[in-house]
């Protein structure tokens, strides 16, 4: 046995009362309204130097506001629409194939798809576009991007939305890869106990999973595309052809003010604030099957 | 020791396993087991835990890879690669310690789906094979439930009736009673006794011996990747020879 501890030994009850005096909820009520105070005077503060008169004319113009409907809408606000969905599209497609590799037996695979990601997950989104846009035609005697006007967003377009989609691709083989991994391994064991083959499990038992998982990182992924499209003017724009940005930006410089950049932000939050309540909502019902 | 042709192709031994070895690295998980299940029996086998079971009984519809030796279902030698292995594992039925339904599936899709895609089943024909298989559960009125919204014991269950849908010729259960409440063992117990009573041929892994006492033709008894000890229930667990089956079934019991 050790001998008695020649430290001083308090109760429970001493070291649980500090003889402080304050009541524990006092001072909690004392710190809370400490820190609501900062931010009130903080607010107060900067709503009484900033000169409103100055933001109105230059930014909160309602003549200038108005000239901008309906374009904004049918042009600007369409073109960022489907060159955002064309670019996930592609990059949902390509991530799904390249996580696919990066799993395979095959080892040529997991090096394609490894040297895949680390390249395009490290380059600048505006360089992929701007090489898928300037450098492929070039390398490609007779390819033309604009040939493809078929498809809407194609065209000049049409090589940024690839760009992009390569991008985003890099980003998602990764999430994607992550949420077949965290499908539990009885899920393969159980399809392929019934007979089914490895490709089939995988395509109707594990990758529905997976996708249940990865929601919300994929959410994040069409955001982020989203304001990724205001990269594409880099490649040339005419009328039909602007997205939100390259159309406020244009706009902005024509009236010398700053109004058209707040509609246009306005509108991009029309986007995607409805866009992560919906995902919310979907996720919330899933969880019923999990 | 050698490997008699004749016998390993006699249909009438539905598990036929010879001098299985099973490395997991550098770690023997069996060391050369012989094993047998003949059609219609009930085999329990009991063992401590690491001593091998579930690996032997994985090895049976190879979803663990057997490193030497040979298995013969039905007198078909499924080490043999010619073999189409989803075929073999169509006719196995499987019941795993954690259920393993699809999560994402309702019900009635976690009992069709692979008589639709591996044996090709029409859905009205694969709709009334997994009513009747979920009557024979009892759980006719969770049809379209999702797994989560299940008890334990209604999972595993349902996992049963799902492996029942493929008209099986055999059942493994991998301790499916493991990983249930103490009070909702009961339920699966006693679908298994009544699959066992209506002759099916199963190879149970389990820690149940009340189970293996009353329902089991034979008892096999594992540890340190060897059989010990087999028999009959009443000798093996109740009047045990071998020193080791001694000592584990009074530790359990």
């Amino acid at each position: 046995m050790s001998e008695p501890s020649t430290v001083e030994r308090r109760t429970l009850a001493e070291l649980a009362r500090p003889s402080s005096g304050l009541k524990r909820t006092t001072k909690q009520k004392l710190t809370r309204g400490s820190l609501y105070s900062v931010f009130v005077i903080v607010i107060v503060l900067a709503a009484f130097l900033a000169d409103w008169g100055a933001i109105q004319r230059s930014f909160l113009n309602p003549d200038i506001a108005r000239e901008m409907f309906p374009r904004i809408l049918t042009i600007a606000a369409r073109n960022t629409v489907i060159f955002t969905i064309t670019s996930f599209s592609l990059g949902l497609l390509l991530g799904l194939l390249l996580a696919l590799m990066k799993l395979s037996t095959i080892r040529p695979y997991r090096w394609f798809s490894n040297i895949y990601i680390e390249i395009f997950r490290g380059l600048p989104a505006l360089l992929t576009v701007l090489l898928v846009g300037f450098a492929i035609p070039i390398a490609f005697e007779g390819f033309r991007w604009r040939d493809c006007s078929v498809v809407p967003g194609c065209g000049t377009y049409g090589a940024g939305t690839v760009g992009l989609g390569l991008v985003a691709a890099a980003y998602m083989a990764e999430t994607i890869r992550a949420g077949i991994e965290a499908v539990p391994k009885g899920q393969m064991e159980a399809a392929r106990s019934l007979g089914m083959s490895r490709g089939w499990a995988l395509l109707s038992i594990i990758i529905p999973q997976a996708f249940r998982i990865i929601i919300p990182p994929l959410t994040n992924e069409l955001i982020l595309l989203i304001k990724d499209t205001s990269l594409l003017f880099v490649l040339g724009t005419s009328d039909a052809t602007k997205e939100l940005t390259k159309f406020g930006r244009d706009f902005a410089n024509l009236k010398f003010n700053g109004t058209p950049y707040i509609v246009v932000g306005l509108v991009y939050l029309m986007i995607t604030i409805p866009m992560t309540r919906v995902v919310a909502r979907l996720e919330a019902r899933n969880k019923k099957a999990r | 020791m050698s490997q008699a042709p004749a016998a390993a192709a006699d249909t009438q031994i539905a598990i036929d396993v010879r001098e299985l070895h099973k490395y997991f690295g550098e770690l023997e998980v069996l060391k050369g087991i012989d094993f047998h299940v003949k059609h219609g029996e009930v085999v329990c086998v009991i063992g401590p835990s690491g001593s091998g079971k579930s690996t032997l009984l994985r090895c049976v519809n190879r979803l663990e890879e057997p490193t030497s030796g040979s298995i013969h279902i039905e007198g078909l030698d499924i080490t043999d690669p010619e073999v189409s292995l989803d075929m073999v594992r169509a006719k196995i039925g499987m019941v795993f310690q954690q259920f393993n339904l699809f999560p994402h599936l309702t019900v009635l899709r976690n009992l069709t789906i692979a008589q639709r895609r591996v044996l090709k089943r029409k859905s009205s024909v694969a709709e009334e094979t997994a009513r009747r298989n979920l009557e024979r559960v009892g759980l006719s009125d969770k049809i379209d439930a999702f797994p989560a919204q299940l008890s334990g014991g209604q999972q595993q269950r349902v996992a049963i009736a799902r492996a029942l849908s493929m008209d099986p010729d055999m059942m493994l259960f991998d301790e499916p009673t493991s990983a249930l409440d103490p009070e909702l063992v009961g339920e699966v117990l006693e679908v298994m006794r009544g699959l066992a009573d209506e002759g099916m041929t199963m190879m149970v892994v389990t820690h149940e011996m009340g189970f293996a006492n009353q329902v089991a033709d034979r008892v096999v008894f594992m540890d340190g990747g060897v059989v010990v000890e087999e028999g009959p229930p009443k000798e093996v667990l109740g009047n045990p020879r071998e020193e080791r089956t001694k000592k584990f079934l009074s530790m359990v019991l």
